[in-house]
């Protein structure tokens, strides 16, 4: 019997161990069939579990921008073509990507969601003599280590580091002086560390009264928060700082209505709560007036905001073209498209120094409002406000941002040399 | 630290222990019984969540019908998987399991990737459970003590009907030795198709308790079944009390390393199981 017992437990545990590796592997991404003498850019983000839609988005505007550059005769008379893979959020399929990537010829890239995916990514391009534009991960150590300190010019970002989630939140909330005592639910890597970080520090600095009470840190992939959230809240903080995203997001915000978390705290700030698929999840919630206008968040975009005859037509375009209104990565993605385009007719040439150097300091009028990719570390600056979360069904089927801040991203952002 | 929090932490820790455990039954009453290691059980605990989901929200079911629904249609599932698959892989090598059963985990989450889309789903929490009740001066929700009532209520079920009854003895039997019971007339390929279902739908009932408070994704499966896989092995397999053991380690371990080392909680769960796996290497309750 116990000899049975035995072989059954080992048998348990060897398939264990296989299966997991199994888990491991990589799924196989989409790829789109190549033309001649196109422009290729490979785009890549997270297509798989609760960050799924962020991939999405980002093919969404990679594609959208494609189609219609490529109406109006492509990038000096050749077409675009968009290739796209999930990263699945990690740094050696990212990697893999990025091979594959190079033997298809592509010409740049463009995408990426994890910061911690973006710090593993950024130092094989010069490698790869690709030039990649990020357009969504966050992590400042993009562009303040690699970019500005290290000199890897291949790298630039589209879209607003965290800066945005962090800096900005303690510009808003400084004056707030019913907020003395802050914890953290924060996404258990570079993002939610960092950005942490440096929004207790910049609020401190305008505000020594306010005290850290608790920190809880989730990694990707954790389906239930509310012992995160419980924990906070025996340390009863007036603010709480959460990074989880995506999907992440709505299910911990579905789980903090019901500990009744807006009863007790003044303010959740929600960094990227101001993404699309958030307000799409938290829509219903919000019109029950769960969150008790409590909640606040940002997004590096959103779509009621500028208020500009051209963010108005490219919602209204890109509503048309794939039925949702745009996320901040599709927008990001999207600009970051025409930013090629606009540096490749500006050079003349697609070869990756030339390229580099008609990037850096390029000004350009994006959905977003006007991007300027700041020379020395290669960040494109431009402002996204902050904003409360509502509801109201004359502006749009779903919950959006209003009582916008607006700060302007040259003051806030960090600049170099980054003392 | 207040006496307070602990006991507030330590019931959110319960309800977080109750999911794992009715997957954790479910998981182990297939190997068990089948002896297979079923690496879709997670999977099923997903399809579970979106049956649920449909019943609940899109066809505007009553909650309490679409848990049973969302269950049933989680043994459906399990019992062709068992009569139409796995049953042709029995005699064969170890790994042709983990294959079938992996790509089971790679089917079901394209198909609920094609049919409910890659965004999380959520449903509004239905109103008997909209509410919470004060627990030592804090808010509690009412749907994890629900949940808590689930867990506890099929451990009984589950303790009657193995224990209990003559079906319960047969599959016990069968557990211990597959030939002696076929020779003494148990119909096993019947009884497999039985089995496997119920566990499916245990996996299944766990997805669907899920659903108001844990949206479902494409790629939950995945995520939920490690953690089953460790409190299996911390359990000691083949051991229903032991998965109950096992979840309880697991969920209160996630509720209080958060609270007591919030640098270190994730840890603290493999810390347990390299120790289980140490001192006790057939599991907490797999003595003997």
């Amino acid at each position: 019997m116990a000899g049975k017992y035995e072989l059954k437990r080992r048998r348990f545990l060897q398939t264990t161990a296989a299966g997991s590796a199994l888990l491991a592997a990589p799924f196989i991404g989409l790829r789109q069939a190549h033309g001649q003498a196109a422009i290729k850019i490979g785009a890549q983000g997270v297509s798989s579990g609760s960050h799924a839609d962020y991939g999405r988005q980002i093919q969404m505007g990679a594609r959208f921008a494609a189609e219609e550059v490529n109406a109006k005769g492509g990038i000096m008379g050749r077409p675009v073509e968009i290739l796209y893979r999930d990263d699945e959020l990690n740094n050696d399929v990212a990697l893999k990507n990025a091979r594959f990537f190079k033997e298809q010829g592509v010409n740049f890239m463009v995408g990426t969601d994890s910061s911690g995916v973006c710090l593993a990514l950024g130092p094989v391009l010069p490698e790869l003599d690709l030039i990649q534009i990020f357009t969504h991960a966050a992590t400042e150590k993009l562009n303040e280590d690699l970019v500005f300190k290290k000199g890897i010019k291949h790298i630039f970002r589209g879209s607003v580091p965290v800066y945005q989630d962090a800096i900005l939140p303690a510009l808003v909330f400084k004056d707030n002086k019913d907020i003395k005592r802050i914890a953290n639910l924060g996404a258990d890597y570079e993002y939610g560390r960092t950005s942490w970080a440096m929004f207790h520090s910049t609020l401190r600095k305008h505000r020594p009264d306010v005290e850290i009470v608790g920190e809880a840190w989730a990694p990707f992939f954790t389906a239930d928060f509310t012992p995160h959230i419980s924990a906070l809240l025996a340390k009863k903080p007036d603010l709480i700082f959460a990074t989880p995203w995506a999907g992440e997001a709505v299910l911990m915000l579905r789980q903090a209505t019901t500990l009744g978390v807006f009863d007790s705290i003044q303010v959740w700030w929600q960094a990227m709560g101001g993404s699309v698929d958030v307000m799409e999840g938290i829509s219903r919630d919000v019109v029950q007036g769960k969150f008790k206008n409590k909640l606040w968040a940002t997004a590096r975009y959103i779509w009621n905001w500028p208020d500009t005859p051209e963010n108005k037509a490219f919602v209204n375009r890109f509503t048309d073209r794939w039925g949702r209104l745009p996320n901040y990565s599709a927008e990001c993605t999207y600009s970051a498209v025409l930013a090629l385009k606009a540096a490749v007719e500006k050079a003349r040439s697609t070869k990756t120094a030339d390229v580099i150097k008609a990037l850096e300091g390029l000004e350009l009028s994006t959905p977003a409002g006007k991007r300027f990719y700041r020379p020395e570390d290669h960040q494109a600056v431009y402002n996204v406000p902050a904003g409360r979360v509502t509801y109201d069904k004359t502006v749009a089927p779903i919950a959006h941002l209003t009582d916008l801040k607006v700060f302007p991203a040259a003051d806030y952002f960090r600049k170099p040399p980054f003392n | 630290m207040t006496f307070d929090a602990l006991v507030y932490q330590g019931l959110i820790g319960l309800s977080l222990a109750m999911y794992l455990w009715l997957l954790a039954a479910g998981l182990t009453i297939a190997f068990g019984v089948l002896g297979i290691v079923n690496f879709a059980h997670g999977s099923l605990y997903m399809l579970g969540g979106y049956f649920a989901f449909t019943f609940y929200e899109t066809l505007g079911m009553n909650f309490w019908l679409s848990l049973l629904l969302a269950s049933l249609s989680g043994a459906a599932i399990g019992s062709v998987m068992e009569r139409f698959f796995l049953r042709y892989i029995y005699h064969l090598d170890l790994s042709y399991q983990i294959l079938l059963t992996f790509g089971f985990v790679l089917i079901f989450a394209d198909a609920a990737r094609i049919f409910w889309g890659g965004i999380p789903l959520i449903p509004p929490m239905p109103d008997v459970f909209d509410s919470t009740v004060p627990i030592v001066g804090r808010p509690f929700p009412v749907y994890n003590l629900f949940v808590i009532f689930v867990g506890f209520a099929a451990s009984v079920a589950l303790w009657i009907l193995l224990d209990k009854t003559s079906w319960g003895e047969t599959v016990r039997a069968s557990a211990s030795d597959r030939e002696m019971a076929g020779a003494l007339g148990v119909n096993i390929p019947r009884l497999f198709t039985v089995v496997f279902g119920f566990a499916a739908m245990l996996a299944a009932l766990s997805g669907a308790l899920g659903t108001p408070v844990r949206a479902m994704t494409p790629g939950i499966g995945t995520s939920v079944i490690i953690d089953v896989f460790i409190v299996a092995v911390i359990g000691g397999l083949g051991n229903l009390p032991g998965a109950f053991v096992g979840a309880l380690v697991i969920g209160l371990l996630k509720a209080y390393g958060v609270l007591l080392f919030p640098d270190a909680d994730l840890f603290m769960t493999y810390l347990i199981m390299a120790l289980v796996l140490l001192f006790r290497p057939k599991g907490l309750l797999g003595g003997r």
